[in-house]
């Protein structure tokens, strides 16, 4: 799929949460709605795909890999923070051809890739289907397989703040997600809450009810080298899930079970698996 | 005003102690407390109350959709409903209704509505309600995201399948179908009346008076509170420039009549804390599943019905588990229920009154009664829907009649055909 090129003039969001102010944050027009993107650092080009918290402003886990001298382009996929809601992808596939879209939009093809929870099933999928689009990955905690013993669990039949506990081990690392900045104005309050909502959605679209849409048919295709990485207090898949993948996935480059880490393990522990991401990418 | 009997055939022996026990009356249910005798006995006996109803004079009797409950025992409404349409020849029948996002295709709903609509000559009401969180999103296992919009494509489905009056092709996002061709015809033309039962959301006002259909709150929590959703959706119809005709919207009620206030209270406290606190005992994380609500009712603040009655449940638990003591939760008191309007509890004159205040306040032509509730017991509820039948309905039954005409109720056959089974004879 040929690149597209960003536009040199892109528009940027203001107001808004705030959460965005240190990085540059910008949207990009994509089929009838557009895309939000934010990117920070200098360096080496790396591409961090979000998972179910999206890419909530200021989290340390980007902050992370620019220190670590990347140059970070966190594109956000349709629906999650700041992009257009998923109207028009009706299953897996069009999901699939819309990050292929998006990678190709924001001048990520063939980048390395560190991608999380709904965003690494996503660039599993689309390493079957377009082995170019990425270098070497980093994954954690991808969704896609599913052992009815061992079954993942559900993070939507539970209230807000349970699901927040079971995104992330420590529930104070997702605050840039869950909680509203102090003196917001009401109206920036309720579209915070509208926007997180949306975020939220986006993450069930792709994954309810089970999250398993046949990737060990095709995982054979990914021959990208993988580097796996899970938090040991994953509440959503568990650990367990990480062995699977090793012996599934055919060229793993590096297994990396994360301490005092949850489902969104660079959330939890943003330097360590900052530099986990540096080492297996340079 | 019509007053139609509703039925919510619940599970009536769940134990004292479910709230204290179990997370939830729905969904994770465990299917251990069902007992398949007192099922036997208790569609039976709902059926029975439902025939009572007819045979008392209501305009209709109404049965609803839910599933993996002990909310409410009725997973096909249509079933109930064709066990009535022969047994109940002069009543009307408010399906209220067919979840249609579950049905695969939809048209299985256009075509068992017009069945129903065939055999009982016309008097159906077709109710397509998007469907409780529970229902739809975890234990049918849709997705939240794209519920409501395979719903509209279903509901549309239907309409169209109903009245195009030719074989064609319906080339949706949700379902693709290469021949439409409903058979059997509703006798209804161009279709039964479609009400919407609805729960709080502000885009189903907008439906419902943009398309001219009706709009049913079905609320557990009374008038006083329903009012201000009710208000809502009169103002969308005074946008578009329409009459806001009362037989367009829809409401519903417990109803708790006898022959003094204090019989009232005896009577009706057990089945009432039955339903209250042991039917909406429903686990607060099966409630608002992301992408269930629009974006529209997320930015305007409305929480759902099914959403409050599940808050509630889970903050009374949490703080049973927070308590010291033991013994059973303390749940909403009857005392609340009556005092907040969740249940209209008086003698004739007095229910009557508060059921005239209900109908004009909210300009309400169609109001849904559960004169049955919780565990009550067959005697109670032949007693409670007779005293609202004779002593109430007829004092509230003019409202709305001369100003206003109800386009959306059934308009049967003149001369139906009927049921004529002959005798067995024996030489």
């Amino acid at each position: 799929m040929a690149s597209t090129s960003r536009p040199t003039r892109p528009s940027r969001r203001t107001g808004g949460i705030g959460q965005l102010s240190a990085y540059a944050a910008e949207t990009l027009p994509f089929r009838e709605g557009h895309l939000a993107l934010v990117s920070c650092g200098e360096g080496s080009p790396v591409t961090y795909l979000h998972g179910m918290l999206g890419n909530p402003g200021e989290h340390a886990f980007l902050k992370a890999l620019a220190n670590n001298g990347w140059r970070v382009t966190a594109p956000s996929l349709p629906g999650f923070t700041g992009s257009s809601e998923p109207r028009g992808l009706r299953n897996l596939h069009d999901w699939v051809v819309a990050a292929s879209e998006l990678i190709d939009l924001a001048g990520v093809t063939g980048h390395p890739v560190v991608a999380s929870s709904v965003g690494a099933m996503i660039a599993l999928e689309l390493a079957t289907i377009r082995p170019e689009a990425f270098d070497a990955m980093v994954l954690i905690a991808p969704f896609g397989l599913w052992d009815p013993q061992d079954p993942v669990a559900d993070p939507f039949a539970t209230t807000l703040s349970n699901q927040r506990k079971m995104l992330t081990a420590d529930p104070a690392a997702s605050a840039s997600f869950f909680d509203d900045l102090e003196e917001m104005p009401a109206d920036l309050l309720v579209e915070h809450g509208v926007d997180r909502y949306l975020t939220r959605s986006a993450s069930a679209q792709l994954i309810w009810p089970i999250p398993e849409f046949g990737i060990s048919e095709r995982i054979h295709l990914v021959k990208n080298p993988v580097t796996l990485v899970h938090g040991a207090k994953d509440a959503i898949i568990p650990a367990s899930y990480l062995n699977k993948w090793e012996q599934i996935l055919p060229n793993v480059v590096g297994v990396h079970c994360v301490e005092e880490a949850g489902h969104q393990a660079e959330f939890d522990r943003p330097e360590d698996i900052a530099a986990i991401a540096t080492s297996a990418l340079s | 005003m019509k007053s139609i009997f509703f039925h919510l055939m619940p599970y009536p022996e769940l134990p004292p102690d479910f709230p204290d026990e179990h997370r939830s009356v729905w969904v994770d249910i465990d299917p251990a407390l069902y007992d398949p005798e007192v099922g036997n006995r208790t569609y039976n006996e709902y059926l029975d109350e439902l025939e009572f109803a007819a045979s008392c004079g209501f305009d209709a009797v109404g049965v609803n959709e839910h599933h993996s409950n002990g909310y409410g025992l009725m997973p096909s409404p249509n079933i109930i409903a064709a066990a009535l349409s022969r047994n109940c020849p002069d009543t009307n029948i408010v399906v209220l209704g067919d979840s249609v996002a579950l049905y695969n295709p939809p048209l299985r709903v256009a075509e068992e509505i017009a069945m129903l609509d065939g055999i009982t000559g016309g008097r159906m009401v077709a109710g397509f309600p998007v469907g409780s969180p529970m229902d739809t999103i975890f234990a049918y296992g849709q997705n939240p995201a794209t519920l409501r919009e395979r719903y509209h494509e279903g509901v549309d489905l239907i309409r169209q399948a109903w009245t195009r009056d030719e074989v064609f092709s319906f080339n949706g996002k949700y379902n693709k179908l290469r021949y439409v061709n409903v058979w059997p015809r509703p006798v209804q033309q161009p279709h039964p009346p479609i009400w919407i039962p609805g729960g709080g959301s502000v885009d189903t006002w907008d439906w419902c008076a943009q398309e001219d259909l009706v709009y049913c709150y079905l609320s557990y929590f009374g008038y006083k509170a329903g009012l201000k959703t009710m208000q809502g959706f009169w103002k969308k119809v005074q946008e578009t420039g329409k009459e806001a005709n009362p037989f367009q919207g829809g409401f519903a009620q417990f109803i708790a009549v006898a022959d003094t206030e204090k019989e009232a209270w005896d009577l009706y406290r057990e089945p009432a804390e039955y339903f209250f606190n042991t039917c909406l005992h429903v686990y607060a994380g099966f409630a608002d599943p992301p992408g269930y609500k629009t974006p529209n009712t997320v930015r305007a603040g409305v929480e759902g019905m099914v959403e409050r009655a599940a808050r509630e449940a889970t903050a009374r638990a949490e703080a049973k588990k927070s308590s010291t003591g033991g013994g059973y939760p303390k749940g909403l008191s009857f005392e609340e229920m009556v005092e907040k309007g969740y249940v209209i509890l008086g003698n004739p004159t007095q229910v009557a009154e508060q059921v005239h205040e209900l109908a004009t306040t909210m300009h309400i032509g169609h109001l849904m009664t559960f004169c049955h509730f919780g565990n009550m017991n067959k005697d109670l509820v032949r007693y409670n829907t007779e005293m609202y039948a004779t002593k109430v309905m007829p004092e509230v039954c003019d409202l709305f009649e001369d100003e206003y005409e109800d386009l959306w109720w059934p308009q049967p056959l003149d001369q139906p055909a009927r049921r004529d089974v002959p005798e067995v004879s024996v030489s």
